[in-house]
Parts: C-alpha cells; sequence; structure tokens
C-alpha cells in the first residue's frame, strides 16, 4: 500500500502580491511605522504652530526642558521641586491592581452573560449602565465613599474595565457558530471542555477588542479621578501644574500619559494579540487592495 | 451490539419571522437497524435527513415519536460527521480530536494521531484547520468521529460541500476504514451513486420526511467506483425515485 495521497495542498498562508515589485517608496508609504512617524511629526509640527501664534500655549521645546527638570527633579523656581517617580509608580500601580481586578472579573461576567439566559438576564442591565457611566461618576462617588484614598482611584479603574470585558466577552460567545456548540453536544464534550476550548477560544478575538478597549478607558478613568480625588498619582500631577498656571508641566503630564498608553498597546497588547491569533492565517485584506 | 430503532418520529418546526407556516421535517418515520450493518438514507433536499440524524444524536427533540440508540441495552456512544467539517478554527487538528476525546493522555495523542494517518493525514497533527483544504478538514471530521469508538456512526452528507474527484476519494477512504471497523452507521444522503457504493440498505425518503422505499444491497466489499453491478442497483433506485416523484407529482400518497 502507497503512501496515502494528499487531496488538497497547502495553500500560501498569505495570498496578497508580495512587495517584490513595489519601489521603495511605496512599501515606506505603505509601511505602518513609518505612516505612524509622519503622523506624530505632523502632530508635533502644529503643536508647535499653535504654541507660536497663541503664546499661552506652550512650546515644544518648553514642555521638554519642563519635563527634564521634573524628571531630574531640580528646581521649577521657588519652592517647586520636581517630582516624577513616585506620582508614575503611584498611578501605574493603581493601575494595575484595578486591571488585575477588573479584567478577569469582566471576562468571567462576560462568558457567563454570553452562555447562560439567567446570568444575562440578573447581569446585563448593570453592564449597560456601567457601560454608559462617565469615569467623572466614579471619581466623586469614589471621593465620597473613600475620601481621597488609593481604592477610589482602583475602583475607578475596575468600574470601568468590567463592562468593557463583559460586553465584548458575551458578544462573542454569542457569536460562536451554532453549529460548533452542536458539535460538541453530540459528542458530549464535558462542559469544563467546553468552556475553555469553545467558549473562551471562540470569544477571544472579541476578548481582546474588550481588553484594548479596557486598557485604554481604564487608564482614562484612573486619570479623570486622580485629577478630581486624589493627592497623588499622574492625573493629580498634571492638575497641580493646571491650578499653578504651568501649562509646560500640564502638557508634559498629559503627553506623557498617551506615550505610555501607547507604548502599552504596542509592546504588550499587540503582540499578545498577533500570539492569540496564530490559528487565523487568512490575510486580512485592506480596501484599497480588494479594489 | 448496537441497535437504533425510531418509532413513529415527527419533527414539526413552529413557524418563525421568515416562514409564517410551519414546517414538518419528518412525518411519521419508522425505521430499525440492528448490528454492524450500513445504512443509507437517501432523499431531496428538505426531507428531513439532517433532522433524523440531529434527534438520533441527541442535539434536537423529536416533536412526537420516539428514537433510541443503544449498545447493549445502554445508550450508544455516538461519532457524527457532519455536513461541514465543524473545527474549532482557533485549535489545531489535534487538538481537534482531543476535544472530543473521553480521556486526555499519552495514549489519547497517539489514537488521535493513528485515526488521521488512518484518513491520510499524519502530518498535519499540528497544523490549524484554516491551513487544510475542504477536504482535509472533512477528513479530520470523520477521524474524529472515529476516535469515540462510537457505537453509532452517524454521516449527514460528509462529502457534498466537496468536487466529484476529493469526494471520490474520500468514499474509499470511508469504505476502507469502514471495513475494519463495521461500526454500525446511519449515512444520509441526496447521492444514490454513493449511497449504493457504500450501504447495506437503502431507505428513501420523499418530502415530508416519511419512508418511501427501503431496499437492501448485497454486493461484495469493497466496491468499486463504476462496477457494473453497483451501476445495476444505482439505476434501479433511482427507478424508483422517478416513480416516487410521479406519485408526489400526481399527489398519491406513497406507494
Ligand atoms: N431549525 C430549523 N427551524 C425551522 N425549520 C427547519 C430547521 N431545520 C430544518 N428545518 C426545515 O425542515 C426541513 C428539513 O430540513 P433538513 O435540514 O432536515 O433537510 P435535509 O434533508 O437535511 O436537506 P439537505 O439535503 O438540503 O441537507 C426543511 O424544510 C427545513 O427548512
Ligand atoms: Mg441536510
Amino acid at each position: 500500500m502507497g503512501a496515502p495521497q494528499d487531496l488538497g495542498g497547502f495553500g500560501p498562508f498569505d495570498v496578497r502580491p508580495t512587495a517584490e515589485g513595489a519601489t521603495i517608496r511605496e512599501r515606506l508609504l505603505r509601511s505602518p511605522p513609518f505612516i505612524g512617524l509622519l503622523a506624530l511629526a505632523l502632530l508635533l509640527l502644529i503643536w508647535q504652530w499653535i504654541a507660536w501664534v497663541n503664546t499661552r500655549v506652550p512650546g515644544i521645546d518648553e514642555i521638554v526642558r519642563f519635563m527634564v527638570t521634573e524628571m531630574s527633579g531640580g528646581s521649577h523656581g521657588g519652592a517647586l521641586t520636581g517630582e516624577f517617580w513616585a506620582p508614575l509608580a503611584t498611578s501605574m500601580q493603581r493601575y494595575a491592581v484595578g486591571l488585575a481586578i477588573g479584567v478577569p472579573i469582566g471576562a468571567a461576567l462576560g462568558l457567563l452573560i454570553g452562555a447562560f439566559r439567567w446570568a444575562r438576564g440578573l447581569f446585563n442591565d448593570t453592564v449597560l449602565v456601567l457601560l454608559a457611566l462617565p469615569a467623572v461618576v466614579w471619581a466623586f462617588l469614589a471621593a465620597l465613599w473613600f475620601g481621597l484614598s488609593a481604592w477610589g482611584p482602583i475602583l475607578a479603574v475596575v468600574l470601568t474595565v468590567v463592562p468593557f470585558m463583559a460586553v465584548n466577552l458575551s458578544a462573542g460567545v454569542r457569536n460562536i457558530e451554532p453549529g460548533l456548540i452542536q458539535m460538541s453536544r453530540s459528542f458530549d464534550v464535558p462542559f469544563g471542555r467546553r468552556f475553555v476550548h469553545l467558549l473562551f477560544g471562540g470569544s477571544l478575538p472579541s476578548g481582546f477588542t474588550g481588553l484594548r478597549l479596557a486598557f485604554m478607558t481604564g487608564w482614562n478613568s484612573l486619570l479623570i479621578v486622580e485629577w478630581f480625588g486624589a493627592t497623588s498619582g499622574v492625573g493629580w500631577r498634571a492638575r497641580f501644574w493646571y491650578d499653578a498656571l504651568r501649562y509646560p508641566g500640564f502638557v508634559g503630564w498629559i503627553f506623557l500619559f498617551v506615550i505610555l498608553i501607547t507604548l502599552l498597546d504596542r509592546l504588550l497588547l499587540s503582540p499578545l494579540e498577533r500570539r492569540a491569533f496564530r490559528w487565523n492565517q487568512q490575510p486580512t485584506l485592506t480596501f484599497e487592495e480588494e479594489l | 451490539m448496537a441497535t437504533v430503532l425510531i418509532e413513529d418520529l415527527t419533527k414539526v418546526y413552529p413557524p418563525t419571522i421568515n416562514n409564517p407556516k410551519q414546517v414538518q421535517a419528518l412525518g411519521g418515520l419508522s425505521m430499525s437497524i440492528t448490528g454492524n450493518v450500513f445504512v443509507a438514507v437517501v432523499g431531496p433536499s428538505g426531507s428531513g435527513k439532517t433532522t433524523l440524524l440531529n434527534i438520533v444524536a441527541g442535539v434536537e427533540l423529536p416533536t412526537s415519536g420516539s428514537v433510541r440508540a443503544l449498545q447493549e441495552g445502554v445508550p450508544a456512544r455516538v461519532g457524527y460527521v457532519f455536513q461541514e467539517p465543524r473545527l474549532l478554527p482557533w485549535r489545531t487538528v489535534v487538538d481537534n480530536m482531543l476535544y472530543v476525546q473521553d480521556r486526555k493522555s499519552d495514549r489519547s495523542r497517539r489514537e488521535a494521531e493513528f485515526y488521521l494517518q488512518m484518513v491520510g493525514l499524519g502530518d498535519v497533527a499540528d497544523l490549524y484547520p484554516s491551513q487544510l483544504s475542504g477536504g482535509m478538514q472533512q477528513r479530520v471530521g470523520i477521524a474524529r468521529a472515529f476516535l469515540v469508538n462510537p457505537d453509532v456512526l452517524l454521516l449527514d452528507e460528509p462529502f457534498s460541500h466537496l468536487d466529484a474527484l476529493t469526494g471520490r476519494s474520500l468514499r474509499d477512504y470511508l469504505q476502507r476504514i469502514w471495513l475494519q471497523s463495521r461500526k454500525t452507521a446511519l449515512f444520509v444522503t441526496h447521492d444514490v451513486t454513493e449511497a449504493v457504493e457504500l450501504a447495506d440498505r437503502i431507505v428513501m425518503l420523499r418530502p415530508g420526511g416519511v419512508t418511501y422505499d427501503d431496499i437492501s444491497i448485497d454486493l461484495p466489499r469493497p466496491r468499486r467506483h463504476g462496477d457494473p453491478a453497483v451501476r445495476d442497483i444505482q439505476d434501479e433506485v433511482l427507478r424508483r425515485f422517478d416513480a416516487m416523484g410521479a406519485a408526489v407529482r400526481f399527489g398519491a400518497e406513497g406507494v
């Protein structure tokens, strides 16, 4: 008996035309990092121009100088000295704790809501209310409940992260192909295995969407809560300089905040997502390529 | 020894938003299968074939009547090959197999690989379904159904989405594997050629999900595509279906 013949070959994983024929200029223009840098440069240019026209807006150079002083703990004039690592570490810690609590709770809630009608009845409205409430509300409520302790900001992170995870994961579960559920039932696959491989595996794509949104909005609401109801952290520091009418400091901290969240997305979430989607070898076609 | 007893089985789907009339998928179907036979259920599209298998597999409930699939008196273990591959896209081929397997151990991975080899897919265990062709995915589905060591094998037009050449070659695979194990098999198709090549018995359904005819085929195995004896029986089955078409057209109830 000869070796069985393969009826189908392995199709090429990537059907996009190779960039072989493209010129360097074309390739550069299509490369996402390059476009990203271009956009950033443009943004800075516009900022600098506004600063030029409107003297109240600090220029880039001013902001950088201010932040260097802040980082090195130097003097800002008067009794004000730079303070950088302490607020940063405080915020990061609150953020990490908030995510560590909120992400699993939200994910579990989402899986339950997606999988069970009783859970849907029980939690769905609550989740939607949480989703609809702006972070400022948490800031004031948290200040009311906890005073100005660390639990206010942490709670705000938790409460923003939970609904984003829950909504996305439950949608993911409900989008699982019914045929796969039927298959699992016909083979009597035990509940635990179904939960891990079918429910969790199947809702992972929307889970990642949820995670990304959760990371973004969680960081957002942390800053807002710190702005209004904390005596430490990045948000507090930005407000401190805002109240002191030192706009380079205020803007510098906001920039820092944007840079941090971007780095987090690029360095942590994107690679994780790529890893989780190894199975999806279909290339994603962009609109222009489809035309 | 496995038995499948189907008694006066009806299935009526309630009206839906798109279809205000209720649909009768099965209308009093009775059939009994005993022992290691390969039974083909042949009927036109919409005659309730998938519904029948789903009820036997226990993933749908009958409206009335009863279905029992038993192995030595206890509920039979079912292996189901679907119309589509139905693999988890986010799990590798071997993990898809282990997903339905009873135990998890080194042995079960070896077993999974054994059945993959049997359908000629020894070297794709660690690939994802999206990396396989449609025919290969369907073969994984066949291997998966055999892996659970089923008492009753259910096959729902497993080759209907494939091109004729691939379909024929997979039929040979199926016949070969089946000859090694001789599980009680209920194979649903609208392809008479396929049914005659594979089955010991053909149950013909007509629209509305009622048995129209029931014939046994006593040809030696393995049967070859295009064998004159096979072709004669195919012609005979087709003739009976034509007669049914006429009967249905002229309003006669059954024959
Ligand atoms: N879930 C459902 N809800 C409502 N009607 C259904 C449902 N499933 C099947 N039907 C209807 O029941 C009838 C039988 O369907 P079934 O899928 O069993 O046919 P089939 O013989 O498998 O057809 P095919 O050869 O096309 O696969 C059809 O008229 C179909 O529209
Ligand atoms: Mg069908």
